[in-house]
């Protein structure tokens, strides 16, 4: 099924959407994504006000204080930033998004810039500022490969976040984010798709039927049971999309007899405040603290979500306790180790089209889970290509940073955000894309059929699921069998 | 001349080096201050040091980087530093004066090292300009003090240069050697306020990126409380 491709003019057309001109109107605000009625009126202060109450109570101003100093404005980043690479619009280098921000700090929280603002009467924060920075932090894919080759190291996936970040706390986030949020920490589902737990219930109960329909083998999705080695919290959009990845999860903790469970009380691993907001981003890494204390765990289990995985891994650590916080892990840490000891058999005649590997920059880019998926998929996939450049250096889906949840812009996500990718993953000719990131798997399946590329977007766990050998002993026997072991 | 000469080589040098280095002490030693405060606040306070020391190190002598993004540039920048480095510090001329003071010296370069490595540095200076203007995206981002810094940097350069290979006559000497010594004291002073700090700052730059990341607990009041937004919905 080869889709039509989107010829140049369409492209444009596509990113002139007509909802920019209507959220201007609408917002006075010149970006594309929605944004909810607010304030915009004395915005600058505001935003200073926020900004220096951040400073106040962060780590921020330490980078912040570092980065005026060493940039050098050498343009590395150009080269590594796939929107710039896409648009060849000057404003989308890393290097100039920050400098957005870097201005606002250097000329209103340093003594030097105080004085000579003062002294030249320029470079106040204006609201066009403000605008622009609104802009800007979102076209970024916040994917930080631009700091692996920027000679300062300069990190300027943490100033696009800061910069989210401020400006969230003067009501400026894109309005998918935010609705998703409210609906997860305050609202009657605590979660971010609003599904209720019977519906959960219902789901896994239906998934468990077709799992022993489709296998002869009894799997089941624990819930609630106290005490089990591992609290699982996958992209709470799974349970609506991706019940193959589910499967393959709990096919895969048949096989091996480890306990898990999935809790009622909250079950989502989704984190968009690591998107838009730090105040958020603690408020859900301490729910999932609070459901594993309750459920008596012993690890966090995050499924095949690479925003979910790093926020929290590496911040249930900073809010619930340094050391003695719960030990975090990936699925697919779990499957290569119980691969590894051979307690998971993997049939290697069952997948023999082409599969590629895509990095999801959250679990990647600073060199966490890079191997292990890779060891996996060749353990039992015939036909295993590799995409250039991959791992720590990969190309991100071009939906990263959340910008994937804004359907607003999703012309400007396909055709810009994931050009390079698209040609990436052409270039491998794949008939299996495997992207084991709730995000990631969206947009990819969202860029290829924008951009007419045959090939299936799956989990990792969707390729395990379809090969999984079980042991004979799980197998349900039929009474005739029984019989003939009970007498042997 | 000879007055001005004397007092630019003697109390100003003193003057001028003592901001300098005082100047890159107190920003280095802010700058651990500012992470170590970090470091305390920090809910969790590991970090990839291997990690961290790999990276620094790649990006202290970035010979594996230079092929991979901007090449030609890169190159003539690796050289240029390289130059900045090490003339100015192990030319015989400047270690006799350095022996004078201190007491002791240091190895220094042959004449030929000295002439190609002063020859290289003003080039790589001229193709740096040249590829910062030349390219779309740099010359984009490029600041005045970009542009100037090369040029600045040039100009003891290419002064120590006629004074020690061209063999000009006495008046012309000691005029290019009072250009070459006041330059090389503008650099001194305004290395510590501009983007040269790096010089001592980039060590610490994956050090801190890293840190940076490490945020402390209990945020979320805290910033309620100083924005009066407690209770306020999401």
């Amino acid at each position: 099924m080869r889709t039509k491709k989107i010829t140049t003019e369409e492209r444009e057309k596509a990113f002139k959407s007509l909802r920019k001109s209507e959220v201007n109107e609408k917002q006075k605000l010149h970006v594309r994504y929605h944004v909810e009625d607010y304030e915009t009126n004395d915005r600058p202060r505001r935003f200073l006000e926020a900004f220096a109450a951040i400073l106040k109570h962060s780590n921020y101003r330490l980078a912040l204080e570092h980065f005026i100093r060493v940039s050098a404005k050498c343009s590395r980043c150009a080269v590594t930033c796939q929107v710039y690479q896409a648009t060849g619009d000057e404003k989308d280098i890393p290097c100039y998004r920050s400098e957005l921000l870097l201005s606002v700090y250097r000329r209103h929280f340093t003594v030097g810039g105080m004085l000579k603002g003062r002294l030249s009467g320029k470079g106040w924060l204006t609201d066009e500022k403000i605008e622009e920075m609104a802009e800007s932090f979102w076209n970024c894919t916040a994917c930080r490969r631009c700091n692996r080759d920027c000679p300062s190291g300069i990190d300027h996936g943490l100033i696009t976040h800061l910069g989210r970040y401020i400006l969230a706390e003067i009501g400026i986030a894109p309005r998918a984010l935010v609705v998703s949020t409210r609906e997860q920490l305050e609202g009657a589902t605590g979660n971010t798709s609003a599904i209720p737990v019977p519906a959960l219930v219902d789901t896994l109960q239906f998934l468990e039927e077709d799992m022993f329909e489709e296998k002869g083998v009894t799997i089941k999705f624990p819930m609630d049971v106290e005490g089990s080695e591992y609290v699982f919290f996958p992209a709470v959009s799974d349970f609506l999309m991706e019940a193959e990845t589910l499967m393959g999860i709990a096919a895969v903790f048949t096989a091996t007899g480890d306990s898990w469970t999935t809790g009622t009380g909250y079950f989502d691993g989704i984190n968009y405040g690591l998107f838009y907001s730090d105040r958020m981003l603690e408020r859900i890494v301490k729910k999932i603290d609070a459901e594993t204390r309750r459920l008596k765990g012993k690890k966090v289990l995050i499924g095949e979500c690479g925003h979910a995985s790093r926020s929290a891994k590496y911040f249930l650590p900073a809010y619930c306790g340094g050391k003695d916080a719960y030990p975090v892990i990936n699925i697919m840490e779990y499957t290569w180790e119980v691969l590894k000891n051979g307690c998971l058999k993997l049939d290697p005649n069952i997948v023999t089209e082409v599969v590629t590997y895509h990095d999801p920059c959250n679990i990647a880019r600073q060199g966490w889970i890079i191997d292990k998926p890779r060891e996996i998929l060749k353990a039992f996939c015939k036909n295993y290509v590799e995409m250039t450049p991959a791992g720590q250096d990969n190309i991100c889906c071009g939906g990263g940073g959340g910008t994937v949840s804004i359907d607003e812009i999703r012309p400007y996500r396909t055709t810009i955000g994931g050009k390079l990718k698209a040609d990436q993953i052409r270039a491998t000719g794949c008939k299996y894309l495997v992207a084991p990131c709730a995000n990631c798997k969206k947009q990819l399946r969202e860029l290829v059929e924008d951009q007419g590329i045959d090939c299936e977007v799956v989990g990792l766990h969707d390729l395990i699921y379809k090969a999984i050998i079980f042991d004979d002993a799980l197998k349900v026997k039929t009474p005739d069998e029984s019989e003939k072991m009970e007498k042997e | 001349m000879e007055q001005l000469l004397d007092f630019s080589k003697g109390p100003l040098f003193r003057l001028t080096f003592a901001i300098m280095v005082l100047g890159l002490a107190r920003i280095f030693v802010l700058d651990l201050y500012e992470a170590y405060r970090a470091y305390r606040r920090a809910g969790d306070k590991t970090l990839p040091w291997k990690q961290i020391t790999l990276r620094s190190l790649t990006w202290l002598f970035p010979v594996r980087q230079v092929f991979k993004n901007r090449p030609v540039y890169s190159v003539f920048s690796i050289l240029f530093h390289i130059g900045l480095l090490v003339v100015p510090v192990f030319l015989y001329a400047h270690v006799i004066l350095w022996k004078d003071d201190l007491g002791f010296g240091i190895p220094t370069l042959p004449y030929q090292w000295a002439y190609g490595l002063t020859v290289l540095t003003i080039v790589s200076a001229l193709a740096l300009i040249i590829g910062r203007a030349a390219s779309r995206s740099s010359s984009f981002l490029s600041r005045k003090q970009d542009y100037l810094w090369p040029v600045v940097l040039l100009i003891p350069f290419v002064t120590g240069f006629i004074c020690a290979h061209l063999g000009v006559g006495p008046r012309t000497y000691q005029f290019f050697m009072l250009v070459h010594i006041l330059a090389a004291e503008l650099i001194f002073v305004l290395i510590p306020f501009t983007k040269i700090a790096h010089c001592v700052l980039m060590p610490l730059s994956q050090f801190i990126a890293n840190l940076a990341w490490k945020f402390p607990p209990d945020t979320d009041e805290k910033i309620c409380i100083t924005l009066n937004k407690k209770g306020e919905p999401v």
